[in-house]
C-alpha cells in the first residue's frame, strides 16, 4: 500500500507556485514522511530545482481563469486522481504550511474521500462560514483532499471533471458568479453529485481548515527551515484606523490566503 | 525574520481571544482517535460511559454517527491515555497564554 502526496504548481505572472510548492513539498517529507508528486508545466520548470520531487507530472494547463486581474492556474485538479501514482493520496494547495503530522489521521478514517467543509480564520475564529450563495450550499475546501483509489473516489473525481467544464450552467444553478473558476465551490457540487446529492458525514475532516486570512500575515519566530512556531499578525481596522494585533502559534497546520505572506514566508 | 522587534515597532497588541480559540481548536483536534473500525473523541462523556459499563463489548456511535461494536477496556485505555496526554499540554501551554495578561 503506497501513500504520499500530490502538488499542483503552474507560475503565473505574479506568483512562483513552483518555489511555493518545493517549500511544502519539503514539510510534507518532514513532518508527513511522504514522497510528493508535483504536477506542473515545463515554463515553470525553474533552471535549478531546490528539491528533488518523487515524481514530476507535466501537464499543458488551462490558463483560461482570471483573478484580480491576472491569470490564475487552478484548473484541471480533476487529473489528481489518474496522475497519484498513490495508493492513498493527499492532494494539497502549494500554500498550505504542514507543521505536523496531523494530515496523516485522514488515512486512518474509514473513508476513501475526504476533504474539509468548517474553516476558522486564525485572528477572526468566528468569522462566519462560507455558502456559494445565500439560497446554496456550505462551501466544502478543496486546499486538503485525502483519496484512496477506489471506484467512487474515482467518480468523485470525474464529477469534480464534469463540474469544471459545466461552470457557467453550476454557477446559474446555485446563484454564484461564474466569472472565476474556484475548486472550492466545484468540490461543493461534484462530491454531492458523486454521493446521491447529499453529504456523508465520513467525507468530513473531523477538525477545521485553519487559514491566515486576507489582512493576516505569518512570521516564522526562528530561520530554522522546520520552524513551527510562528506570529500571525493581523490589521484590525476600528474607526478609521490600524490596530496590530498578533497572537503566537506552534505545531498547527495553516492554510495562508495572502499570497504576499506565504511569499515572504518562504523567502524568509 | 525577529518577530519580537516586529511586534515592538507596530505596537501591536495580544489578542487573547483568538489566542484561546486557537488553543481550543488545536487540542480538540488531538483529541480525536481512530481505533476498532470507528472515530471518536476523547472527551469525558465518552470516557465516563467507557468506565461505567459493565460488559467486555459495547456498543456505541462514533463520531461520524454509526454504531460501532468495541472492546470496551481498550478503547477506554487508548482514549485515556489521549485525554491525559492532551490535556496536560493544553494546561501548559494555556498557563504561559495567562501569563501575558
Amino acid at each position: 500500500m503506497s501513500r504520499g502526496a500530490v502538488l499542483f504548481a503552474f507560475n503565473s505572472p505574479k506568483y512562483n507556485y513552483y518555489s511555493m510548492a518545493e517549500f511544502t513539498a519539503k514539510r510534507i517529507n518532514h513532518f508527513l514522511g511522504l514522497p510528493v508528486t508535483l504536477i506542473t508545466d515545463e515554463s515553470s520548470l525553474p533552471e535549478v530545482p531546490n528539491f528533488k520531487f518523487d515524481n514530476i507530472v507535466l501537464v499543458e494547463p488551462d490558463k483560461n481563469n482570471i483573478r484580480d486581474y491576472v491569470v490564475w492556474i487552478n484548473k484541471g485538479r480533476y487529473q489528481a486522481y489518474d496522475y497519484s501514482p498513490y495508493d492513498e493520496t493527499i492532494l494539497l494547495d502549494t500554500d498550505y504550511v504542514v507543521n505536523s503530522d496531523k494530515l496523516l489521521k485522514t488515512f486512518d478514517l474509514d473513508t476513501d474521500f475526504c476533504c474539509h467543509d468548517t474553516t476558522s480564520f486564525l485572528m477572526h475564529p468566528k468569522a462566519p462560514q462560507e455558502v456559494l450563495s445565500a439560497y446554496s450550499f456550505k462551501t466544502l475546501w478543496a486546499t486538503v483532499i485525502m483519496f484512496k483509489k477506489t471506484k467512487r473516489a474515482k467518480h468523485i473525481f470525474e464529477c469534480l471533471e464534469m463540474v469544471q467544464k459545466n461552470y457557467e450552467h453550476y454557477a446559474n444553478i446555485h446563484s454564484f458568479i461564474a466569472g472565476v473558476y474556484r475548486n472550492d465551490y466545484a468540490l461543493t457540487l461534484a462530491l454531492r453529485i458523486a454521493n446521491g446529492h447529499q453529504l456523508l458525514p465520513s467525507d468530513i475532516i473531523p477538525w477545521n481548515l485553519w487559514h491566515v486570512g486576507k489582512n493576516t500575515s505569518a512570521y516564522a519566530d526562528s530561520a530554522d527551515e522546520f520552524n513551527t512556531e510562528y506570529t500571525v499578525m493581523f490589521d484590525n481596522w476600528q474607526r478609521g484606523k490600524i490596530r496590530k494585533e498578533y497572537i503566537n502559534i506552534k505545531d498547527m497546520d495553516f492554510h495562508v490566503m495572502n499570497k504576499e505572506s506565504f511569499m515572504e514566508l518562504i523567502n524568509e | 525574520m525577529d518577530t519580537k522587534n516586529l511586534i515592538i515597532e507596530a505596537k501591536a497588541r495580544f489578542n487573547h481571544n483568538s489566542a484561546k480559540a486557537y488553543l481550543k481548536e488545536k487540542y480538540q483536534t488531538r483529541l480525536i482517535v481512530a481505533e476498532q473500525g470507528g472515530l471518536w473523541r476523547a472527551n469525558v462523556e465518552t470516557i465516563t460511559f467507557l468506565s461505567m459499563a459493565k460488559t467486555d463489548k459495547v456498543i456505541l456511535i462514533d463520531s461520524f454517527e454509526n454504531p460501532v461494536e468495541v472492546n470496551r477496556e481498550e478503547l477506554l485505555s487508548k482514549l485515556l491515555e489521549t485525554y491525559s496526554t492532551v490535556m496536560k499540554e493544553w494546561h501548559q501551554e494555556w498557563s504561559e497564554l495567562e501569563k501575558k495578561r
